[in-house]
């Protein structure tokens, strides 16, 4: 999925999209001597994993109130919208998908059962019919049983056009062959309650069943377009404002780009949920705060803002003071599932040489100090982010990371290549630009700047026939496996006329026919096959300089307990912290 | 008087006309169209037409100033069918971004703005003028070169720095005040009080500089005008020709200053809602330019203009009561 807003600017556009990710290599924030975690985590069908209660949490206690402190409020938090990585751990406090992701800040990520008993049963091992069967007891807010029809019919509503800002691909399955929602619209307007391909034979059990194979639907199901609605608490449009709760928290109240409160919902069981541990009474998010107040704050760790902590990441001018003594043990960071590029646009940029020299011109260092050195990222050499299953370091060019000039002498033979880089408007990002300018301008190539609105950036990067060579983008998996980056990013048969993600606009054959090979792959082979593809692009095609892997560096106050950064979601998780009392 | 506040009152009802149909037109200037970026990135050609049908933007200016006006009146409906809102009037427009009638927002942030406002007008108005008063009666002193040295670094500062010194000094560094927020005066007005005396004192002390010499200025010609040596003549005591007679004629033109001041600042005070994260009239507008948010700012520069417009009126009354010479018809 495109960066998250953090990166690009003050929010105008809905780029910021969740992933989930398994960390190989996250750094924990304690103490600030990161160790290294280990990722041992998939889909797990292990009872234990699967059976609620979620372990308690040592040294744990409940009550308090935990404030979230952030600078604009949620586009969404209707799940049949909510694509943004903290309006879906928002969410998760109030609705429960089919699966979620168990995490215990150790680096071990499970994908596991969080309304259903398990992740999915592939009902004849060809992954095209999928059955989940529901927990027993679960309850909404009001007390009345949460059904597979209340599942289905969440689906079903999040194929209404109005409602149409959340992921697609279940959508995409049951309908596949042009757009998700050409032939079902929704229960909306007197169309049907369920979509083709949905069947919920009682209560407790919901079938899928997908003309193509879908290995990944354990994944899919863990987003929140399965949560359950009952229709008849369906408000629509307005049900952004106040979904119905399934889970530990209900909505207390809601004011837009103010506050959002939420209180216990008491009809949660914590016996049906093997995620969640819910310690907190209650949970304030304040939205409007600039993200320098924000850091002071917390940094400054007064009384009242003890129990708080925020998701959005400390500017590079409030660092140095996070690593005096009484700070840096609030410290959260970490890899997070994106990785920023340098798109060559492959149209127009023809020459091999070209591309692999301005590999060896880019100065990632550089690149990365103009937005906040370390905390912003770190140095990138792969097209997947180290978050990915299955992620293995390589290096195709081996070039010190500020860049090696007498490679780039030697592959430009004498040349000096004239590109237009694009780049958006923001200060940050215009930073960024001016620094790989000289950069690559020292380096040997003419630069010619063009920046962009940064409102319609990706839209004008997003057209097939932009006249730009070089411009820089993010891009995050929706779930940890290569199959949401690959294949959106780097498969030629998805280029249209606008709205691309493929901006290199690398068209080749022989991807595509590699995409669909590892496609095929029993769901445990899949991870090392999209490792080996995206190496293959970079060794033979070079559409991109891989520039560096986003991190996330947050900050909590001194009466947070429990605070680490979610591999899945790539910010601070909320399933397992505590109020210090 | 009942003559002069009516013609007033009509010829305000014709600058408000006058200002929301160049509103209206200048959104159609904007290059970016709303309904794009309200539909974010999963839109087709398709989905944008629905959406700025829903929004009623896919009708011709006209169309949509009456309906605009109409919603005002009579309120109106948006959309049709399972998706239909209703925004009843008086309907100022309808944020598809936050799912509320914009009256609705405008009734939560406007609280917020009046308290940040009036607190401090309060101060700079009690704290410029008697300062500026009495430099102006003790002209030389000690007490006058501090007052005027005091307030000319208060007039050269700006809300964003002082505001930010305040903040670490009274918060960050020491903790002797909470980070400002915003309780409701009815809920708690001790709350309401402390969480706002941040940004009272700020405004209070930034716009009391500029008071305080101006009304230092017209004290001092007052006092040499014709009526006050009658007025002393006359035997009145010193007490009473400062503050019947030359106070009354001085404070004229501040009132003036003040009431645009005030109107003004209602309109929305970005920057104090910014520096101390209060979300207020100002917030709600830039946040609503940020996101397209054509409605929000639509109802919100008409409802400044309203403040600014309203308050010439009662500045214009005001002269009557305050000062004898002035007589309205």
């Amino acid at each position: 999925m495109r960066a998250r807003t953090r990166t690009l600017t003050t929010g105008v556009l809905a780029a910021a999209l969740v992933a989930a990710g398994c960390s190989p290599t996250t750094e924990s924030g304690g103490g600030g001597d990161d160790k290294t975690k280990t990722q041992t985590g998939s889909v797990s069908y292990e009872p234990a994993d699967n059976q609620g209660p979620a372990k308690a949490v040592d040294g744990a206690a409940r009550g308090g109130t935990l404030t979230i402190m952030q600078n604009s409020d949620f586009e969404h938090l209707d799940p049949a919208r909510n694509y943004v990585n903290v309006q879906q751990v928002t969410g998760g406090l109030l609705y429960r998908a089919l699966n979620g992701y168990k995490e215990d800040g150790t680096g071990k990520l499970l994908l596991v059962g969080d309304l259903a008993t398990d992740p999915g049963k592939d009902v004849n091992k060809d992954c095209k019919v999928w059955e989940f069967t529901l927990r027993e007891g679960v309850k909404y807010e009001d007390g009345s049983p949460v059904t597979s029809k209340d599942v289905a019919y969440g689906i079903a509503r999040s194929f209404a056009s109005n409602l149409n800002e959340g992921p697609h691909y279940i959508q995409q399955w049951l309908y596949p062959g042009g757009a998700y929602n050409a032939k079902y619209q929704g229960p909306y307007d007197g169309g049907k309650p369920a979509p083709d391909g949905i069947e919920t034979p009682d209560d407790r059990t919901i079938r899928f069943t997908f003309p193509e194979a879908h290995c990944d639907l354990p994944y899919a199901a863990a987003l929140p377009t399965s949560a359950p609605v009952p229709a008849a608490k369906d408000t629509r449009a307005n049900y952004d404002l106040r979904p119905f709760s399934s889970g530990p928290y209900k909505v207390k109240s809601y004011q837009r780009d103010v506050a959002l409160e939420l209180e216990r919902n008491p009809n949660w069981d914590p016996k049906t949920d093997p995620i969640r541990n819910a310690y907190p009474d209650a949970i304030r998010i304040t939205f409007g705060l600039e993200q320098a107040q924000i850091a002071e704050r917390l940094v400054a760790d007064a009384q009242a803002d003890q129990a708080a902590l925020s998701w959005t990441d400390v500017p590079p001018a409030v660092l140095p003071r996070t690593t005096a003594a009484g700070v840096v043990e609030r410290v959260v960071k970490g890899p997070t599932q994106y990785t920023w590029v340098l798109n060559i646009n492959t149209q127009r940029v023809t020459d091999l040489n070209v591309r692999k020299a301005l590999n060896y011109a880019v100065d990632k260092d550089a690149a990365l100090k103009a937005i906040g050195g370390q905390a912003a990222g770190s140095p990138a050499t792969t097209l997947m982010s180290p978050t990915t299953a299955g992620w293995k370091k390589y290096d195709v060019f081996n070039a010190p990371v500020t860049g090696d000039k007498a490679k780039v002498t030697e592959l430009l033979a004498g040349k000096r290549p004239k590109l237009v880089f694009a780049h958006s408007n923001t200060e940050l990002r215009t930073q960024q630009a001016e620094a790989i300018r000289k950069n690559l301008t020292d380096m040997g190539f003419d630069i010619v700047m063009k920046p962009i609105e940064s409102s319609s950036y990706y839209d004008e990067i997003g057209r097939k026939n932009n006249p730009y060579d070089l411009y820089i983008s993010g891009w995050g998996s929706d779930w940890p496996t290569g199959s949401t980056v690959i294949p959106p990013v780097y498969d030629g048969r998805e280029i249209v006329a606008e709205g691309n993600n493929n901006v290199s606009y690398l068209n080749e054959p022989s991807i595509g026919a590699e995409v669909d090979q590892v496609r095929n792959l029993p769901a445990a082979e899949q991870d090392a096959g999209w490792m080996a593809l995206d190496e293959k692009i970079m060794r033979e095609y070079v559409p991109v300089v891989p520039c560096y892997y986003d991190a996330a560096y947050e900050l909590h106050g001194s009466k947070v307990g429990n605070a680490f950064l979610s591999d899945a979601f790539g910010i601070i998780s909320l399933n397992g912290i505590y109020v210090k009392q | 008087m009942f003559r002069f506040v009516l013609r007033r009152l009509v010829v305000a009802a014709v600058t408000l006309a006058v200002i929301s149909l160049v509103t209206f037109g200048l959104f159609f200037a904007v290059p970016s169209s709303p309904a794009k970026v309200m539909c974010g990135k999963n839109c087709t050609t398709e989905d944008i037409a629905q959406v700025e049908q829903r929004l009623g933007i896919d009708q011709p200016l006209p169309r949509q100033y009456a309906d605009f006006v109409k919603g005002v009146f009579v309120g109106r409906t948006y959309g049709s069918g399972d998706f239909r809102q209703d925004c009843p009037a008086p309907c100022l427009g309808y944020s598809f971004r936050n799912n509320q009638p914009v009256t609705e927002i405008i009734t939560q942030r406007l609280p917020v703005t009046l308290s940040i406002v009036f607190g401090g007008a309060v101060l700079w108005l009690a704290l410029g003028i008697s300062l500026g008063m009495v430099s102006a009666l003790r002209r030389g002193t000690v007490f006058d070169r501090a007052a005027i040295g005091i307030t000319l670094a208060g007039a050269s500062m700006q809300v964003y720095f002082f505001g930010l010194v305040l903040l670490y000094l009274l918060v960050y560094a020491t903790g002797l005040l909470p980070f400002p927020s915003y309780t409701p005066l009815t809920e708690n007005p001790a709350r309401w009080a402390v969480g706002l005396l941040l940004p009272w004192m700020t405004l209070g002390f930034l716009n009391s500089a500029l008071y305080a010499r101006l009304s230092r200025a017209q004290m001092l010609e007052t006092l040499s005008e014709d009526f006050v040596r009658t007025a002393r003549a006359k035997g009145l005591s010193t007490r009473q020709v400062h503050t019947r007679h030359a106070l009354r004629a001085a404070i004229t033109p501040i009132v003036t200053i003040a009431g645009l001041d005030i109107g003004t600042s209602l309109g929305g005070t970005f920057i104090t809602e910014t520096i101390f994260g209060l979300q207020g009239l100002g917030k709600a507008t830039v946040e609503a330019v940020q996101f397209l948010n054509l409605p929000v700012v639509m109802a919100t520069v008409l409802l400044a203009a309203v403040f600014i417009v309203v308050a010439n009126i009662v500045v214009d009354v005001l002269y009557a009561v305050i000062d004898p010479r002035v007589r309205l018809n």
